[in-house]
């Protein structure tokens, strides 16, 4: 799992730096400006307001003598300038022939990654410290944030976890369901900022979520759901080395395709705006500058309602997420009749 | 050859979630009309069906982005 991980991190990993290679090929031959890797990539820095703050790089390092260190540095600029890596291609490469173990720099990413759970963190915190206080128990829930706190939350109470998973487990697991749901929604709308990144549109982060999501279906597992998967009840027993295998590989399916599901919805968003808008470049270039402004009337306002299509996507992705990890983990959770194993067996027999 | 490839890759992955999603479209308002009282349990499992189809569809149109950006040459 990891190491598949690694290799599907690494391939992404290319695609960014072989498209950074060639869209400043690109630039050099005056070509379109709009950089459609660039916008969707991973960076070592933080855009507030198209200002570059540079983000720490923190690496473990493995020398050529074998020596492991952990090196901290204040930015990418500051890890060239210390002599222990050079800028090869946009990527660091340590310089005395070693090798880097572990990159855990934090990136643009992994910043609004924090920033969506964070947010969802302090959202319910500051609700749930007013409910204490018994607004929204003894009397009404008061303002906007409160109200909109309380349709969101039943609705994932209700429609989500009590809709899917047996009912005297579900409430246990809608705290998870609940930061999920939220993270992911911040995460997802903050990409729709003009200069942020949408952290959900990586792989590495959804990818993530995915795993935490598989990790708890496993370890909310019933003995029926084991039992299923390695034993499965009432068929001949040739059967189960067919069902066995594709069992097990069904246990890991279920997440990677959820990684990949929110991962592509995000990304496609994104490329597509960009692709509507280089349009205009194209006909600039076709047409001249005629041309360009004709279909910039066309391109600008489809870009308007793709815009707000993203909206409705962003918050639809993370309800997706969230009903298919509620619907996993009921799976898993279920409690089965026995006396309808027991005839199924019986007549099998 | 690469580009080829994706184009008409993308091509197949739309044609086939199309009809998927299409189908789904189709049964789920054909029997909202049945039966409107139960059109909210119909629409939630509309949309899990969907977010299915969805998932992989996008597996192949990720396949084509590799394919058309010449990844695993």
């Amino acid at each position: 799992m990891i190491q598949t991980l690694r290799r599907l991190f690494l391939t992404f990993l290319f695609i960014s730096v072989s498209t950074s290679t060639t869209s400043a090929a690109e630039e050099k031959s005056g070509g379109s400006p709009l950089d459609v890797m660039g916008t969707v990539a991973d960076h070592d820095y933080f855009n507030l307001f198209s200002i570059h703050i540079p983000l720490p790089r923190l690496i473990v390092l493995e020398s050529a003598e074998g020596n492991v260190s952990f090196e901290v540095s204040g930015s990418t600029q500051a890890a060239i300038e210390s002599g222990l890596f050079e800028d090869v291609d946009h990527v660091l490469v340590p310089t005395n022939g070693g090798h880097i173990v572990m990159d855990f720099s934090i990136t643009s990413h992994l910043v609004y990654f924090w920033l969506g759970m964070g947010l969802a963190i302090w959202f319910t915190f500051a609700m749930s410290s007013r409910y204490k206080k018994g607004v929204g128990q003894e009397v009404e829930p008061k303002g906007w944030l409160q109200n909109m706190f309380e349709v969101l939350f039943l609705f994932i109470r209700d429609d989500v976890s009590r809709a899917n998973i047996d009912d005297h487990k579900a409430d246990k697991y809608v705290p998870y369901l609940f930061t999920m749901f939220m993270g992911i929604a911040f995460m997802n709308l903050f990409g729709l900022l003009p200069w942020a990144a949408t952290a959900t549109a990586d792989l590495t982060v959804t990818a993530t979520l995915a795993v935490i999501t598989f990790f708890v279906t496993q370890f909310s597992g019933t003995k029926d759901y084991w039992g299923h998967i390695f034993w499965f009840p009432g068929v001949p027993g040739w059967v189960r080395i067919i069902l066995t295998p594709v069992e097990v590989l069904g246990m890991f399916t279920k997440p990677f395709a959820l990684a990949i599901r929110l991962f592509a919805n995000m990304l496609s968003g994104k490329i597509m705006i960009i692709a509507i808008l280089g349009l205009i470049f194209i006909f600039a270039e076709l047409f001249g500058s005629i041309g360009a402004y004709g279909i910039s009337i066309v391109s600008v306002s489809l870009t308007v309602v793709l815009y707000a299509l993203k909206v409705f996507v962003g918050l639809l992705q993370a309800y997706i997420f969230t009903l298919l990890s509620a619907v996993f983990i009921g799976m898993a959770a279920e409690d089965h009749h026995h006396d309808e194993e027991h005839y199924n067996a019986e007549h099998v027999a | 050859m690469g580009l080829l490839a994706a184009g008409i890759g993308a091509g197949i992955v739309a044609l086939g979630a199309g009809i998927g999603i299409g189908m789904i479209g189709k049964a789920a308002t054909e029997s909202i009309a049945r039966q409107p009282e139960a059109a909210g349990d119909i629409r939630g499992a509309m949309i899990l069906t969907a977010a299915f189809i969805e998932g992989v569809a996008l597996l192949g149109a990720v396949i084509c982005i590799l394919l058309a950006l010449g990844i695993g040459q």
